[in-house]
Parts: C-alpha cells; sequence; structure tokens
C-alpha cells in the first residue's frame, strides 16, 4: 500500500509538469500580449520590447518554460507580470476561499444526493422516488449562474438581506488580509449561497448515479440473504448496500473537482468571491501569464491528489480491493 | 398685539427655530463610519503615475495629492497649493504650498517633493501616459521650500486642466518613500510605499477583492476627511453589484453600468444615480494607412485599401450610419448622439452633428463614385471586444445600417488584450467599435490623434493617419492663450477631423455613479476627479 501511495505521489509530478506545460504553450498561442495591458497608454513599442526582455519572453518557449519549472523547484512561482506581486502569496490569498466554496459544495452535494438516492432505490416508482429523480432532473439542468441569481432575489433581496449577496469574510485562522470573521457565522453566511449554487447540480449527478447503484446493490444476492438472515432493513441500507453502492459515486466525485472549480469561476464571479476561480479566469483575459501558470499548477495537482484519495477511498468501501 | 396673538407668534417662531436648527443639524457632517465602495473592475496596480484603469485613478485621488484640483463647472480650486500665479507671458506658473501638507511618513510636501514628482513622470523610464503632456515643461525650479515655479518651453493653455485632472492629475509623489521602496513594492500596493498627501492611506490592497483606506489625521484640510475608512470591493457582475445595493451591502458604485440605470431607478428609487453630459466618446473607427512594408508600426506608409480613400469613410462613417438609431437601440436613448471628437461634456465641445447627417441615399451615391455597387460589393471587417456588451449591440446595429447602403460588415469579436493588441500594434483591422479615455478638454484627447508621421507619434492614434496638419491644429490650439480664438480654433480642428473622418464619433458613452441616499458631500465630476475627502454618512 505504502509503495502503491509513494508511486502514485511520484506519479503526480510527471503529470502536472505536464499540464502546466500544455497550458503555458496554449497560453502563448491565444492572441494578445501582456505587455500591452502592462504599458496601457504609455504604450511604445520600443517600451514593449524592453520590457519582454526584462520578463524573458522574447526567448523561445521551451526556454521559458525551464527558466519557469527552474524557480519553480525552488519555491518560487514568479510575479504577475502586470501588477509585480508575488503569484504565490496572491495564490495563498484565494486558496482558502475556493477550498471552502467546493467543499461545502460538495458536502450539500451528498447531503441532498445520499437521502434521495436512497429514498429513490428504496421507494422505486412511488410518488418519492418521482419527486427525487424530477429534482435531480432540474438541478441538473439549471446552470449554476441562474441558482445564483435565485437565491440572490430570495435571500439577500426578498427576506431583507438574510444572506449577504457578495463578498467574502475568511474564517478565523485562515485569514490573511484584515477582513476576517468575528465567529463561524460570520464566514458562513457569505459562503451559503455559492456552495448552494455549485453543490446544487453536482447534488443532482449524484443522486441519480447513488440512485442506480442502490438499485443495482439491493436486489443483489448478498443484499437478499442479509434479509433472509433477518437482518434489519437499516444496516442493511446503510452498512451493506450504501457502502458498496458508493463506489461508482466517489469515482465521480473525483472527477467531480474539475467540474467544481470551472463552476467555481462562475459563482465566484457572480458572488464577487475573492478565490481562485476569478483569479484564474482575470489572469486568462489579462494574459498574464505567471498567473495563469500558478492557477494550471494549482488546479492540476489538486485534481490529481483528488483522484489518488478516492482511489484510496476504494479500499475503505471495499476492502477486496487492494493496491500492490 | 394682544397676549393670544403674542402667544401665537412666539409658538411659531419656535417652531421655525427648531425646524432651522434641525436642518443645519442634518447638514451638518458627521465624522466616522466607513464608506462601502463598489467598483465594477480591478485595480491593476499601484504605481499612480503609470498603471492603467479608472479604477486605479480613484484611488489615487484619495491616497495622494497634487497641486489643484478642477470643479465640475471648470474652476481651479486648491489642493497642496494654495495659490498660484501665471506669468503674465505665460511661461512659468508658481504654486505656493500649504505649510500644513505632509506625507502620511510625515515626510513635508515642499517644492522638492514638487520637482521630484514632476521629473519623475518626464523621466521615459517612468513609462507613464503622461508623458507627452509635459513636454511643453522646461523645468521645475525650486524657489524656496513652499515655493515651486514650473517654467515651460512655450505658452500651453491647458497646463493647469492637466494638472488638475487629466488622468490622474498631477499625483505628488514622495521622494523618501519612492528611494526607500522598490517599484514592485509600490506596484504590489505595499502601504508604505504608497505613502501620499491625501485624506485616506492605503491599509491594505488585494488585487481583485478590496482595498481598504483609513483617514489620515494629520490631512492638511482641516477637520477632514470625515469618514474613518474607506472599503473598496470588486464586484464585476451589474447584477450583484444592484443585489448588493439594494441590500444596502454598498453605499457607492463608482462606475455603474448604463444597460442597467433603469433596473435601479425601478428597484431602488431612492438611490441617487449621478450623471451628466458625456465626457467618453463612442467610436467607430476606421483605419486610415497601413504599413507599406508590411511590418506594423512603420513610418512607411501606404493607405488603407477601404479606408485609405476619404470618400469611402464619410460614405460609411459619416452618411450610412444613423447615430439616432445606435443611441435608441444601444443606449435606450441615454446617450447624446454626437459627431465631433470632443464629446457634449467636454470643455469647449462644439455640436458639429450637421457635417455628418443620416443620409442613406448619399452613402450610396459616393461608394457608386468610387465604384462600388452590386457587382463590386465593398466588405469590411468591423472589430469589436467583448470588454462591454454595449459595444457588440453597436456593432450589430452598424452592421444592419451597412446592409442598407450595400455594404457588408463582418463582425469579429475578440478580447480586450486581443483588441489591444491589434489597435496599439498596427494590426490589420478596417473599423472597430470602442469607447476611449474620458475627455476633460479637446486637448486631453491630444495624444490618441497625433498624425503618424514618426516614430515618435503616440501607439493610440489608432487609425494612423499621416495629416500632420492635425498636429498643427493640436499645437495651436493647446497654445493659444486668449480663449475665444482658443475656441474658433478648436472649433476649426473638430471640424477638420470629421470632415476628413480621422476621428469617427457615433455619440456618448453615458456615465453613471450611483451612491445611498444617506451619502452626502459627494461631488459628481464625471470620472475626473472621485473625491472621498468632502464624504460623509448621514445615518
Amino acid at each position: 500500500m505504502r509503495v502503491y501511495i509513494l508511486r502514485r505521489l511520484i506519479g503526480i509530478v510527471p503529470t502536472v509538469l505536464m499540464i502546466t506545460f500544455v497550458v503555458f504553450v496554449m497560453m502563448r498561442s491565444v492572441p494578445g500580449d501582456p505587455v500591452v495591458a502592462l504599458l496601457g497608454d504609455a504604450y511604445t513599442e520600443e517600451d514593449a520590447v524592453r520590457v519582454r526582455a526584462e520578463y524573458g519572453l522574447n526567448k523561445p518557449l521551451l526556454v521559458q518554460y525551464a527558466i519557469w519549472v527552474g524557480k519553480l523547484a525552488q519555491g518560487d512561482w514568479g510575479n504577475s507580470i502586470l501588477s509585480g506581486r508575488p503569484v504565490l502569496r496572491d495564490v495563498m490569498i484565494r486558496l482558502p476561499v475556493t477550498l471552502e466554496l467546493i467543499l461545502l459544495s460538495m458536502g450539500i452535494a451528498l447531503l441532498i444526493a445520499v437521502p434521495a438516492a436512497i429514498v429513490g432505490a428504496l421507494r422505486q416508482n412511488t410518488w418519492a422516488d418521482y419527486t427525487a429523480t424530477t429534482i435531480a432532473m432540474i438541478g441538473v439542468s439549471i446552470p449554476e449562474f441562474f441558482i445564483g441569481v435565485l437565491l440572490l432575489l430570495v435571500f439577500s433581496i426578498g427576506l431583507g438581506g438574510l444572506l449577504p449577496s457578495s463578498g467574502w469574510v475568511y474564517l478565523p485562522g485562515t485569514c490573511q488580509t484584515i477582513i476576517c470573521a468575528a465567529g463561524l457565522w460570520g464566514n458562513v453566511q457569505y459562503v451559503l449561497m455559492p456552495a448552494f449554487a455549485l453543490g446544487v447540480g453536482r447534488a443532482a449527478i449524484l443522486t441519480r448515479l447513488l440512485r442506480a447503484s442502490m438499485l443495482e446493490v439491493i436486489r443483489s444476492d448478498y443484499v437478499t440473504t442479509a434479509r433472509a438472515k433477518g437482518l434489519s432493513e437499516r444496516p442493511i441500507v446503510f452498512k451493506h448496500a450504501l457502502k458498496n453502492a458508493l463506489i461508482p459515486t466517489v469515482t465521480v466525485m473525483g472527477l467531480q473537482v474539475g467540474f467544481l472549480i470551472g463552476g467555481a469561476i462562475v459563482v465566484e464571479t457572480l458572488f464577487a468571491m475573492p478565490g481562485l476561480g476569478t483569479f484564474g479566469i482575470d489572469a486568462i483575459i489579462a494574459r498574464d501569464y505567471q498567473q495563469v501558470q500558478g492557477f494550471a499548477l494549482l488546479t492540476a495537482f489538486a485534481f490529481v491528489v483528488m483522484n489518488l484519495l478516492v482511489d484510496l477511498t476504494y479500499t475503505f468501501l471495499d476492502p477486496r480491493i487492494r493496491y500492490a | 398685539m394682544n397676549r393670544r396673538s403674542f402667544l401665537l407668534v412666539l409658538s411659531a417662531l419656535v417652531v421655525l427655530l427648531g425646524f432651522v436648527s434641525s436642518v443645519a443639524l442634518a447638514q451638518t457632517p458627521k465624522r466616522g463610519g466607513t464608506l462601502r465602495v463598489s467598483y465594477g473592475n480591478k485595480i491593476a496596480h499601484l504605481d499612480f503615475h503609470t498603471a492603467p484603469g479608472y479604477e486605479m485613478m480613484w484611488v489615487a485621488m484619495n491616497v495622494g495629492c497634487g497641486l489643484v484640483n478642477i470643479t465640475p463647472d471648470g474652476k481651479f480650486v486648491p489642493d497642496a497649493a494654495e495659490s498660484w500665479q501665471m506669468a503674465p507671458d505665460g511661461l512659468a506658473y508658481t504654486f505656493k504650498l500649504r505649510r500644513n501638507a505632509i506625507f502620511h511618513d510625515g515626510t513635508p510636501v515642499d517644492a522638492a517633493a514638487v520637482k521630484f514628482s514632476i521629473e519623475r513622470l518626464m523621466d521615459p523610464a517612468t513609462k507613464s501616459g503622461m508623458r507627452s503632456f509635459y513636454e511643453p515643461v522646461h523645468s521645475v525650479e525650486v524657489l524656496d521650500p513652499q515655493t515651486v515655479q514650473i517654467r515651460l518651453k512655450h505658452p500651453y493653455a491647458f497646463f493647469m486642466h492637466m494638472l488638475a485632472g487629466y488622468r490622474t492629475g498631477l499625483v505628488l509623489y514622495n521622494p523618501v518613500a519612492t528611494q526607500k521602496y522598490t517599484l514592485q513594492d509600490r506596484q504590489q500596493g505595499k502601504p508604505e510605499a504608497v505613502s501620499g498627501c491625501g485624506p485616506f492611506k492605503l491599509v491594505e490592497w488585494v488585487k481583485g477583492s478590496h482595498l481598504v483606506m483609513d483617514r489620515f489625521d494629520k490631512y492638511f484640510m482641516p477637520g477632514q476627511p470625515y469618514l474613518d475608512r474607506v472599503m473598496i470591493r470588486v464586484i464585476k457582475d451589474p447584477v450583484t453589484e444592484l443585489a448588493a445595493f439594494k441590500a444596502g451591502e454598498i453605499d457607492f458604485i463608482a462606475s455603474f453600468s448604463p444597460e442597467h440605470v433603469d433596473t435601479m431607478k425601478a428597484q431602488v428609487p431612492k438611490a441617487a444615480i449621478m450623471t451628466s453630459k458625456e465626457t467618453t466618446p463612442m467610436l467607430a473607427a476606421m483605419k486610415v494607412t497601413v504599413p507599406k512594408d508590411g511590418k506594423p508600426m512603420s513610418v512607411e506608409r501606404a493607405s488603407h485599401p477601404i479606408f485609405g480613400d476619404v470618400r469611402v469613410r464619410k460614405a460609411v462613417g459619416c452618411y450610412g450610419i444613423d447615430r439616432q438609431e445606435i443611441v435608441k437601440i444601444a443606449f435606450k436613448g441615454q446617450a447624446t448622439p454626437w459627431v465631433g471628437m470632443a464629446p457634449p461634456g467636454t470643455l469647449e465641445s462644439v455640436n458639429i452633428n450637421h457635417l455628418c447627417p443620416y443620409d442613406p441615399a448619399k452613402a450610396k451615391a459616393l461608394l457608386a463614385e468610387i465604384g462600388y455597387g452590386p457587382s463590386k460589393p465593398l466588405t469590411f471587417e468591423l472589430l469589436t471586444n467583448t470588454e462591454k456588451s454595449v459595444f457588440n449591440i453597436i456593432a450589430t446595429v452598424i452592421k444592419e445600417q451597412m446592409t442598407r447602403i450595400g455594404v457588408t460588415a463582418n463582425i469579429k469579436l475578440v478580447d480586450k488584450v486581443s483588441w489591444l493588441n491589434s489597435t496599439l500594434q498596427d494590426g490589420p483591422w478596417d473599423m472597430y467599435v470602442e469607447d476611449l479615455l474620458s475627455l476633460l478638454t479637446i486637448d486631453s484627447n491630444g495624444y490618441l490623434s497625433t498624425a503618424y508621421v514618426s516614430a515618435k507619434s503616440s501607439t493610440w492614434s489608432h487609425p494612423r493617419h499621416t495629416d500632420t496638419k492635425v498636429d498643427d491644429y493640436y499645437a495651436r490650439y493647446a497654445r493659444e492663450v486668449d480663449p475665444i480664438k482658443r475656441k474658433a480654433i478648436g472649433k476649426e480642428l473638430l471640424e477638420y477631423m470629421a470632415n476628413n473622418m480621422y476621428w469617427n464619433t457615433i455619440s456618448g458613452s453615458p456615465f453613471y455613479m450611483v451612491a445611498q441616499p444617506w451619502i452626502k458631500g459627494y461631488v459628481y465630476n464625471a470620472e475626473f476627479e472621485v473625491h472621498f475627502d468632502n464624504v460623509w454618512l448621514d445615518k
């Protein structure tokens, strides 16, 4: 097991580097030049040439990439071309925001999906099942931004400002700026609506998947045997059926991280949250290559690590699975 | 007067006195509180002399101070300079500085600081977009610690306007902090490096998220500022911005999307929506020349294959565009159809709309004269960008208007950076739709319209015409100190630009600020001056 984990951890490095290389090449293939935005109304061709040289943007692509990797190995993520700010510092300020958003939205998704799927599977073809599947269909069909706007209208405007419409206040302990919450609610009130908007779509997907999986499992021989032995319904469902049905769901949850990061871009923009999503999209729009690389590095790393965790979760859910 | 009448009069007087005093009390500024401001765009960086974007400028005006400011009616008012005098020949300006003006770290705002700041702006290494406006400056002399004299090479009628309101106006730099900290420190918003002399000192800037400024207790204006803190947040989505405003989470929107103004009026009837005659031009610019040798920015120029011919420019840009219709559709009538280079809110602007009446028949005839028609249709590319949705609406309306005169406009939608690349770097574009810098005076557009005749010409002269007569007009206009003569030259210049279609304005581009009803003391001055020193919260 340890050897497997070690091998997978070592495998992360070339995977992440490959992803960052692809992003590196793609970004430079897109028309546009960060120097133009940097110089703004003082733009002259001579200054542009000089600034490109300062940032090494006139060097061959492979050399530029090698320089970036070399600096990265020393812990230097580079500085933003446009603001001059260290990329690592900006990323670290924004990481807790997106992390909290993604974790909470996944939590909300599971909170909705697991009971809905169980009810749907156990009461198949009843009103409870139809309700769960219909809600799941609606959840899949409605885009995050639309749910977000509806939540804004209801909770920020309709209910007299029950929840703040936008912005962010850091959790105590993760705060790196002067805007820090005094308590948990101070922070949670800012993340509830975005997490719900992001989580509903994921909940719908997980509900459908888990329901199908549960239907298959509860018809299997060992569940019939358990019932024949006189085991009560609760341990059958939660201990035996659900645990086995979760395997494909966990796989999809791992893959959903990528979608969550994509969805975070939309949701963070809508709720004006200073997270990694808005950081990434701003960097791409401004062609701030250093920031884009930082964003790509972190998201690729998160995606790969998440999938490693998913693989490891299999062994917990199904002890028959062993990694040599 | 009997006793009863006397009592009645006395009661009335007491009531009146109470009313008057309550009004007076309501108008007495209250100290304290946090002003929560929303920006629709992020701040690029905090080196005020070079950073692009209005968002930075509106911070610069509150963290920094200058010599003078300008009021909405064009009057100059003191800032760090308490008085000033222009020499009779217009070749020297002497400024007397306030004795109590200091930077946030305690360094005095003296003549040496003024000299340092202006010389920094004029230094090509600074790469300031304002440098071209300081070209008339010969030298800056320190007469004594409180007196500074700026000597000019030739009279410059807009010197005070430039100091007060072009871009950020002159923002004084703290020589001690500038030398102690690096440019990167300043760009990154390290508070000690961004040591200004304005009413607020920088506390924290988190790029793309928020900026916090606190009251500077030793600000030179006694009692000001009234606010304890100004907290600026970036909210890019106008719907979220509106929701946050309606929920009372923000007090002031620094630039509100024109498309949502009607919704704001309906949703928050008590909101103070501030606007004035437009100062920003909305353009359908046409490229006049292309590099002869194919190398972008080459000084060797050839006529643009389509719009190099002034008759095509006039047929398409002048008679072929229905400005009224564009304003009706794109701005719901909330803008002014305009032909002149200087929008209606610009000082010395002149309405020359009569030069370009919408006349599709005339446009068609002109095109036929050149040889365009059903057998040889005219097709061009209409470049627009994703920054504002109104650009795309205008481009679509123009496309439709072009079909009415037998011309095909193919819309090409790109993002802002790609647009900047194409236009600044002499790329292959035919026409673009975009609004450009807000214009305080006709002169403040100088660097946008400079003829492309040498390597020194402005890259912002996008059409890249080669007509040096425009430069001559500008020089004559800017050096003429007699206002009557200057106005006449200005009118001539605007007519010349329109007649040659070097600059194709469609309309003004409206600008809106929105404030909660409890915001008091704010003086609206378009995009030029956003000052919070006099603002207070009545709640």
